[in-house]
């Protein structure tokens, strides 16, 4: 009767919960993966059996002979900083557990060996948003004396320790150094790590070749050099694509009248009906309603470049207020009967304010216990999917203008960094095939993201211990997360697998990697990142078959998804993968993994069956039988 | 605002005729007048052997459901004694290829017995229409809910002649038989070929029984027949199996103590022993000497002599009553009258989802069915106690048993299941699922409810069994269609009568032959890609069953609302690519390098009822992927071989 002791109960078998099918998997990537040592997560714990912590554990076994069992795996250039023996971990989901644990430049881990399953927690300190003390001297109670941690990644880890020697001050001290190195006046960790790949992700993104995938110098796109030393918007990329009709002057002029100098450029051109993605930050109008007539002019050439249409749409991501609210402080909108040929329309999407606050109350209810019978109205009360939606239903907006009305579209919001990314990386994905590729997709955040100036140090915070900083919000996150519900509702459309997005994910907080570091192109010339750190990029390329989804059937034509919230879900497997209870039946990585074995196993055998037809048929011999059992060879 | 549709899709004879499409028809909207004769033939639907037309009504609109456009189309609606039938002259060639298409039903069709509330249209209101009504008025429009969510809106302004109020009349008259020998399945006078594919075991007969005691291993237990004439039991089947202890002349005085005369009966074993076993509750609660004497028995039964675990599922799970109101609920969400509603409803769809307490329903099932499950496999024996016995025993029973039994997780087995534990155990499908209009009785679609928890258990576990969503789905449908048998009756005893009445005999029509539903091209969207037979083990699923762990069934609930569809995605795709993936491997011999594109279907294929005339008709597309599966030899064996290889 009783349904939690049946969980009980349950839980002690549940690491040998496999199916047959999983382990042939496992083994399989034992005995023949060349990478080993890679993991398919920054920061699983043994709560998520993935395929990766089998890996891990055998590397610990492998490479550290010498060592405590308890010792962490450390990447290249990784040392450990500061080690507490005799800690507690209190599990929100298991109970406490003993071991050690260790601080390093990287990340913080803990080792179980209490259990007959160990147990495992391994946090990048990237993903750390705030660290505190629990207790004093005098506290009382079981493990009511140690340390909580705060991630940005959905959950709270709390440590116990001993209440005697300042047991926690080592550890407690060296996780605010290395969580927050930036406030410590120490280099991230992306430029102390030293591994090497077999693929150079930086070179992932070439922004010539990519406009000339466009087509891009033709008739009425050309590439303007006016920002090569990013004079003209320092937070735009160097390249940038314009109206093959706007002088320098006018170009120079437009940027005056735009906010922070973002003026309209090319995000996407369809090769076909030539219709455009154009991407800009809102025009400075203010109350006065102030005009510019080279920004007008400029707007028109936008217009003009595409034969198949004299309109223009100018989507403003932001609810109609918002834009108002904005003259207010010198920004605005287009009026329409400046700019004559365009038509304007508000997305309604709100701001990086209400969106931390909807992430907040989302980590509430997934984090560290499920409300079951309040679940779906949960869901509902953080406004979450709601936003995602918005989002979507924007750029769904845009592709149908873009690809069923052969009509040009300009995106911004008030800086053109958020939102408008949001809007034109989603668009784009949804448009064209290119960016549903693991390739084109690494490209789509190199150029809408990266390049364009999302400010990623500033959304995220890396190394920065001012965790309330109002300038944190999840705009990236969103964005993953709308990618997520469109491989939903089209499962074969995207050569990547939920891995690959949570991957992203993971690495846009752990500050291994420099591709999601600082703010700007700008930035991230002056810091040389490309030459001091390594690319996301070629982590994941040197891997590619874990992130590739094995039911990928290209498709040539643009996505139309249903904005609906009947459609739109929770991603369960990124907020709520701390919680066992919340593990895929059939494991999703597990599954995808022995799918896309099955078919090369498939290719291999049509292969050599065809090569000893050919054989054969050289040979001159009847092939009757061998056509009707095909498979034996 | 009004867009006049032109349908282009003619053949040259037709369109001498020269007929328009008209759309958004509104009361001050001049019409103009079809000046055309339909060629009586072409615009009648193709009759079954016993059917006749009752009423007919021309120049009737059909309008897509939930469309801000109102797309319509024109054509002919009939009733028969049979269905509600619309045809239309929109061609059906390339759509044939998509849609699922019954062999009995027109796409546009539906079977009187799936009507639920008919609404009478006057203007942008609404009424619902009660049974005794009678039309007087001109009657200018109705609106069909059906049991199974779709919803049908018919504009008769073009209507002379009162042809609307006589059709509105008519269809009141036919819709609601009072008397179960009004339905079709008594007048309908079709072949009945039996075909050996989906062959299922009736539990009609000692030999079917007998048959699943071998297979179960089972001890303790005894197939006793003395109910063979429904002497001791009208409700109860034939055969029974019940307690070895269980003396014959014990029998009848221990189920007088019982209500529904339920006392415990067997339904499944373990290989240890451990039995599922299934009662009512007893008639006098102050007298409980004859159950505990018969939990006794139960006990006797167990290998180890041990003591059974009694789940009281009254005390646990909804009543009939509370899930046909969930339903209702559910069934709002899920076939909004207009945009505008659509729209609100998406707002707040998921605390209305809650507050319809469809899943929290879902998961309690599944809960109660998993303890069941688990508390077998523990080798304890567990006996379901419900107040009569016959609804929610048969969902706890049959899910507890495709969770631990791998055997039912076959499409036959699956039938096999619903044959033991439903059917012959007299699930009241007639009551619950309205056949015939009662206001005592309560309708309540707990076969849903079950169909809802074993889809469940497909999404948490999608390689372990053979059928698919569309066989549910399809399932569901066909629970509606007064033809067969299967899902017509209260009770063994009532089907009895009706075979055996000396004026007009019913011939027996199992719904398993779905061939005479559907041909091969439709068959093969039953079969599971990736179930593979021959790994078929009988572990224990362990299912996840908090809400949290549940989606809602979108194929069933959504297919109605052409807005939801996701054109070129979805789950149907998903399925493709699997089955082009294994197919590459039986037809690698023919060098099938080229690159096929995905076919152009929606994610409600093969349920998608509308598409919008922009889109592209489908070249040649699924068929040439899809036939490649005709052989599931052939695709089981490619499995079985590739993973042997792996």
């Amino acid at each position: 009767m009783d349904l939690n002791n049946k969980f009980q109960n349950m839980s002690s078998d549940s690491d040998s919960k496999s199916s047959s099918l999983n382990s042939k998997v496992e083994q399989e990537s034992e005995s023949n993966s060349p990478t080993k040592s890679r993991r398919s997560t920054s920061s699983t714990s043994n709560e998520m059996s993935t395929v990766g912590d089998i890996k891990l554990r055998n590397k610990i076994s492998e490479n550290v002979p010498s060592g405590r069992s308890d010792d962490p795996p450390l990447l290249p250039g990784e040392k450990v900083q500061g080690v507490a023996r005799d800690v507690t971990y209190l599990c929100p989901f298991s109970g406490p557990a003993r071991g050690g644990l260790s601080v390093t430049n990287y990340k913080l881990y803990f080792k179980s060996l209490e259990r007959d399953t160990q147990l495992v927690i391994e946090v990048p300190l990237g993903v750390v948003s705030r660290v505190e003390k629990v207790g004093g001297q005098s506290s009382r109670g079981e493990n009511s004396y140690g340390i909580e941690l705060f991630c940005k990644d959905m959950r709270n880890l709390r440590f116990g320790h001993k209440q005697e020697n300042h047991s926690r001050r080592n550890v407690f001290e060296k996780l605010q150094q290395y969580a927050f190195p930036l406030s410590h006046n120490i280099p991230l960790f992306a430029f102390e790590y030293t591994e090497t790949f077999s693929e150079n992700g930086w070179n992932v993104y070439e922004p010539m070749a990519e406009l000339k995938r466009m087509g891009v110098p033709n008739d009425t796109w050309h590439i303007t050099k006016l920002n090569d030393s990013h004079d003209l918007c320092e937070t735009y990329p160097a390249i940038l694509a314009v109206p093959a009709g706007a002088t320098d002057e006018i170009i120079r002029n437009a940027a005056a009248f735009r906010s922070r100098g973002r003026i309209p450029v090319l995000s996407w051109l369809h090769s076909e009906s030539q219709a455009t993605i154009t991407r800009a930050s809102q025009p400075l109008v203010g109350v006065g309603g102030k005009r510019c007539r080279d920004d007008e002019r400029y707007t028109q050439l936008i217009v003009d470049a595409n034969a198949q249409s004299h309109k223009l749409y100018i989507m403003d991501a932001r609810p109609s207020a918002n834009a108002i609210a904005n003259k207010a402080k010198g920004g605005g909108y287009e009026p329409e009967d400046a700019y004559q040929n365009a038509e304007l329309i508000f997305l309604d999407i709100h701001n990086i304010h209400v969106m931390r606050e909807s992430l907040r109350k989302l980590k509430e209810i997934c984090f560290p216990n499920i409300d079951e019978t309040k679940w779906l109205s949960g869901i509902e009360s953080t406004y979450w999917l709601k936003h995602i939606k918005c989002v979507l239903a924007g750029a769904c907006r845009i592709v149908d203008k873009v690809e069923n009305h052969k009509t040009s579209v300009l995106v911004h919001c008030s800086d053109g960094w958020d939102r408008t990314a949001q809007l034109t990386a989603l668009a784009m994905v949804l448009l064209d095939p290119y960016y549903r590729t693991i390739k084109g997709f690494e490209v789509l955040i190199e150029k809408e993201w990266l390049s364009f100036g999302h400010k990623f140090q500033h959304r995220i915070g890396h190394g920065d211990d001012h965790h309330s900083d109002a300038d944190r919000s999840p705009v990236f996150l969103q964005f993953i997360d709308c990618v997520w519900q469109v491989t939903c509702m089209f499962p074969n459309a995207f050569e990547f697998n939920e891995l690959f997005l949570i991957t992203i994910i993971d690495h846009l907080y752990s500050c291994r990697f420099g591709t999601f570091l600082f703010n700007s192109e700008k930035e991230r010339l002056q810091k040389e990142v490309k030459q001091k750190t390594v690319s996301l990029w070629s982590y994941i390329n040197s891997d590619q078959d874990l992130y590739k989804n094995p039911l990928y059937w290209p498709q040539q034509h643009a996505l139309e998804p249903v904005a609906s919230l009947r459609y739109i879900k929770m991603w369960k497997g990124l907020y709520c993968r701390w919680n066992p209870s919340m593990r895929p039946q059939e494991p999703i990585y597990q599954r995808t993994r022995e799918l896309l074995h099955m078919k090369t196993q498939l290719i291999k055998i049509s292969d050599d069956y065809r090569r000893e037809l050919k054989h054969k048929a050289s040979r001159n011999t009847s092939t009757t039988n061998r056509l009707t059992s095909p498979i034996h060879i | 605002m009004y867009r006049y549709e032109v349908a282009l899709m003619m053949n040259e004879r037709r369109l001498t005729n020269s007929f328009k499409s008209y759309i958004g028809l509104d009361d001050n909207e001049q019409i103009s007048s079809c000046e055309t004769s339909f060629i009586e033939q072409e615009f009648s639907p193709k009759l079954h052997p016993g059917e006749t037309i009752v009423a007919e009504a021309r120049n009737v609109y059909l309008f897509t459901p939930v469309n801000e456009e109102k797309i319509s189309q024109s054509g002919v609606l009939f009733v028969t004694n049979f269905r509600l039938s619309f045809v239309t002259w929109r061609e059906k060639n390339f759509e044939e290829s998509l849609y699922q298409e019954n062999l009995l039903l027109g796409q546009y069709d539906v079977c009187l017995s799936n009507i639920d509330i008919i609404y009478l249209l006057t203007g942008d209101k609404k009424k619902r229409i009660m049974t005794d009504h009678c039309f007087n008025d001109k009657v200018n429009g109705l609106h069909i809910l059906c049991r199974n969510m779709r919803t049908l809106s018919y504009s008769f302004k073009s209507l002379t002649n009162g042809h609307g109020k006589k059709l509105a009349n008519a269809l009141l008259h036919h819709a609601f038989p009072k008397r179960h020998q009004l339905l079709f399945a008594y007048d309908y006078r079709g072949p009945n070929v039996q075909r050996r594919t989906y062959s299922t075991p009736s539990f009609r007969c000692q030999d079917d029984w007998e048959k699943e005691l071998k297979r179960t291993k089972c001890f303790g237990w005894t197939l006793n027949s003395s109910n063979n004439k429904f002497q001791l039991s009208t409700n109860l089947p034939q055969f029974i199996v019940i307690g070895s202890a269980v003396i014959d002349n014990q029998l009848r005085i221990a189920m007088q103590h019982f209500r529904n005369e339920r006392l415990p009966t067997w339904c499944w074993s373990t290989v240890n022993g451990a039995a599922l076993s299934r009662k009512s509750d007893v008639v006098d609660p102050s007298n409980l000497t004859q159950e505990n004497a018969m939990l006794e028995i139960v006990r006797k039964s167990h290998p180890c002599l041990a003591r059974p675990f009694i789940m009281d599922l009254t005390k646990i799970l909804p009543s009939p009553k509370d899930v046909s109101q969930s339903f209702i609920k559910l069934r709002e969400l899920c076939a909004p009258e207009s945009t505008r509603q659509f729209w609100v409803q998406d707002n707040h769809f998921y605390s209305l989802l809650e507050k319809s307490k469809w899943l929290q329903y879902v998961s309690s099932c599944l809960g109660s069915a998993f303890e069941t499950a688990y508390k077998l496999n523990g080798n304890t024996s567990v006996v379901l106690q419900e107040r009569d016995g016959r609804d929610l025993c048969c969902v706890v029973s049959s899910l507890a048993q495709l969770m631990i039994d791998s055997y039912f997780r076959s499409i036959v087995g699956l039938q096999t299941l619903i044959q033991k534990e439903w059917v012959v155990m007299g699930h009241q499908f007639c009551t619950r699922l309205g056949h015939i209009n009662n206001t005592d009785s309560l309708k309540s679609p707990l076969l849903l409810l079950f169909l809802d928890c074993v889809w469940q258990l497909l999404q948490q576990f999608p390689t372990k069994f053979e059928f698919t969503e569309t066989y549910l789905t399809t399932l569901w449908d066909t629970s509606h269609i007064s033809i067969f048998d299967t899902f017509l009756f209260d009770c063994e005893q009532d089907r009895h009568h009706a075979t055996n009445d000396g004026t007009n005999p019913l011939i027996l029509r199992s719904i398993w032959n779905w061939e005479e539903q559907f041909l091969d091209r439709d068959l093969i969207q039953f079969h599971n890609p990736l179930y593979n037979a021959s790994n078929a083990k009988d572990e224990l699923l362990k299912v996840s069953t908090e809400i949290s762990c549940l989606n809602i069934w979108t194929q069933c609930y959504y297919r109605f609302l052409p807005t939801l569809e996701i054109s070129n995605g979805g789950k149907p795709l998903e399925d493709i690519a699997i089955r082009t993936i294994i197919n590459e491997s039986v037809k690698h011999s023919k060098s099938s390098q080229k690159v096929c594109t995905p076919p152009n279907i929606g994610s409600f294929f093969p349920f998608t009822h509308w598409r919008s005339s922009t889109s592209v008709p489908p070249s040649t597309l699924t068929i040439s992927s899809l036939s490649l599966n005709t052989s599931d030899f052939q695709m089981e064996t490619s499995l079985v071989e590739i993973t042997e290889h792996l």
